[in-house]
């Protein structure tokens, strides 16, 4: 007796063209009912929040940076100390710092910020985004500021932080607070005064003799400790009244 | 189908209450939130988009509190705020990309969808043109856009309408009607043509509260027999103009033809009429039973 083995093509049921051609048509209808969401990578949030920054901005923190550079330059080359190339570059930092700053404040102006709140990426999401783009850039720009001031300097990278880091901590702050809390419609011009007046304020050590001597260390170190705990506390009350939502549909 | 329910949504601002034990449940449809300003229509609004927590009470999409869908909720969501906020430095285009972008939508999409959009609501030939430049009417035209941008599922519109001419919005009603079908549609306004002749649902907010609710012919209904026309001369229309809710007001040579919302028959020879909406907003927005009040002690 012999045995048939079937071929590959004898398995297979007759298909019912007909009924195929409606199947997928079925199919194709509730395919196209349906959402396809797009979660983007947090590479591409950055990116995004990046490409969106007024050109303006980028413009002004250019120039700071190059003025900055070129001043700590011309002060190394008339060898007139490091403290004098420190003490420039932290003014310097500070309004680097206030310009990044901006970018993430300029969320809460021009009544946006209620728009923002109800986006995928909400407002408090976009404003750590911003901040963290704004820290970045600070760390980038203090690197270069220490490279800059590098040369010859006997304070030590400590002090030279602590002097750098203690304007531009005290300024943010205050900045910060400014631009979340006096918020309105006037945006640009009320900023850029802000701005302004926040990094006058880090010319006090440049302007009382004393502040760097190495007996008032301990100052500038309360100052940085105390400095920290102010922003965090600005940046936790700003997070959290986000989360109320009540003061931010008051802009 | 979409769902959002309200469950006993109340808003309190310190001693005010905003909104004052709201429950709702919202399927496909438009819905028309009518009421004075001040009634809460805004902070009820507000409070479905995720920008306030209510005080007490809850919203679910889909069985779902909205608060635990967070970014999900979000992306079916399309709001256009009163306070309409933009960046005037940004030009059209340039804004409804930011904003494509961060509701989530990828690039190659955004670009297809800003156009469209753009053509839609007629800021097309102005999408290079800064927003600083745009008149009100544009403006509120891109915040229409803008809401409209991620195809929600839900769209909240308060008060989509101010500053829109005649025309526009003609147009803007047609395109809201178009985008009903498988949406729920929320329209906050005070403005009684806005939502009258697309509405599916309208409801009357009062000092917090949802007053009434039904199809436009079931909240008219209610009020049968309550609005008069009544033909007066000159001065008795002045006298009857400040005792009684009157809706409409049209000369006819000599005499008057006062449209009156009263409870009872404002004067002999008055005839009951068939109430229009705008009859059933000055019913519940204008005091009618103080103004019968008035009009006994007057005795006239």
């Amino acid at each position: 007796m012999t045995s048939h083995i079937p071929k590959d093509d004898e398995w297979r049921f007759p298909l019912d063209e007909r009924r195929k051609v409606q199947s997928l048509a079925v199919i194709r209808r509730e395919a196209l009912k349906k959402r396809i969401r797009h979660y983007p990578a947090f590479p591409e949030h950055i990116w995004n929040q990046l490409r969106f920054r007024p050109l303006d901005q980028w413009l002004t923190q250019g120039g700071v940076l190059i003025a900055a550079m070129l001043l700590a330059l011309w002060l190394r080359r008339e060898n007139t100390g490091s403290l004098n190339s420190v003490t420039a570059c932290s003014v310097f930092l500070v309004f680097a710092g206030n310009i990044c700053l901006n970018h993430a404040a300029r969320l809460f102006s021009w009544h946006m910020a209620e728009l923002e709140q109800t986006l995928y990426l909400n407002l408090k999401q976009l404003i750590c985004i911003r901040m963290l783009e704004a820290g970045i850039a600070d760390l980038i720009i203090l690197a270069l500021f220490l490279g800059i001031t590098g040369h010859n300097n006997t304070m030590g990278i400590g002090v030279t932080l602590l002097y750098m880091l203690v304007p531009f901590l005290w300024s943010d702050t205050l900045y910060l607070h400014m631009l979340v809390h006096i918020r309105s419609t006037s945006y640009g011009f009320r900023s850029f005064a802000l701005g302004l007046l926040c990094g006058i304020l880090a010319l006090f050590p440049v302007l009382w003799a004393p502040a760097y001597e190495p007996e008032n260390l301990i100052i500038w170190q309360i100052l940085a400790f105390a400095g920290l705990s102010v922003l965090i506390a600005e940046i936790y009350s700003i997070l959290t009244k986000i989360e109320r939502g009540d003061h931010i549909c008051l802009n | 189908m979409p769902e959002l329910t309200l469950d006993r949504i109340t808003k309190h601002f310190k001693n005010k209450i905003a909104v004052d034990n709201v429950s709702l449940c919202l399927k496909e449809g438009i819905y028309g939130f009518l009421g004075a300003n001040g009634a809460g229509k805004t902070t009820l609004l507000r409070m479905i988009c995720g920008v306030l927590k209510p005080t007490a009470g809850e919203i679910r999409y889909d069985g779902a509190e909205i608060g635990r869908l967070d970014g999900d909720y979000r992306c079916m969501l399309g709001y256009l705020p009163q306070d309409f906020g933009y960046y005037p430095d940004f030009s059209a285009r340039r804004y409804l990309e930011y904003l494509a972008a961060c509701k989530a939508i990828p690039r190659e999409l955004a670009r297809d969808k800003v156009q469209e959009m753009l053509r839609l609501t007629g800021l097309e030939a102005d999408q290079r043109a800064k927003i600083k430049t745009f008149s009100g009417g544009m403006i509120r035209r891109l915040g229409i856009a803008q809401a409209l941008l991620n195809d929600p599922e839900i769209l909240i519109l308060d008060e989509p309408t101010s500053g829109l001419d005649p025309k526009e919005r003609i147009r803007f009603r047609n395109i809201i009607s178009s985008l009903s079908k498988g949406r729920i549609i929320i329209l906050s306004t005070h403005i009684v043509s806005d939502v009258e002749f697309i509405a599916d649902k309208i409801l009357l907010m009062k000092q917090g509260r949802i007053e009434s609710q039904g199809a436009v012919g079931e909240i008219t209904r209610d009020i049968e027999g309550r609005v008069w026309e009544y033909l007066a001369d000159q001065e008795e229309a002045l006298r009857m103009n400040d005792i009684f809710a009157v809706s409409n007001l049209k000369n006819e040579g000599e005499k008057v033809r006062l449209r009156i919302v009263s409870d009872a028959c404002p004067r002999e020879g008055a005839v009951p009429v068939h109430p229009g909406l705008e009859d059933v907003y000055l019913y519940h927005f204008e005091e009618v039973s103080e103004h019968v009040d008035n009009l006994e002690r007057r005795a006239l």
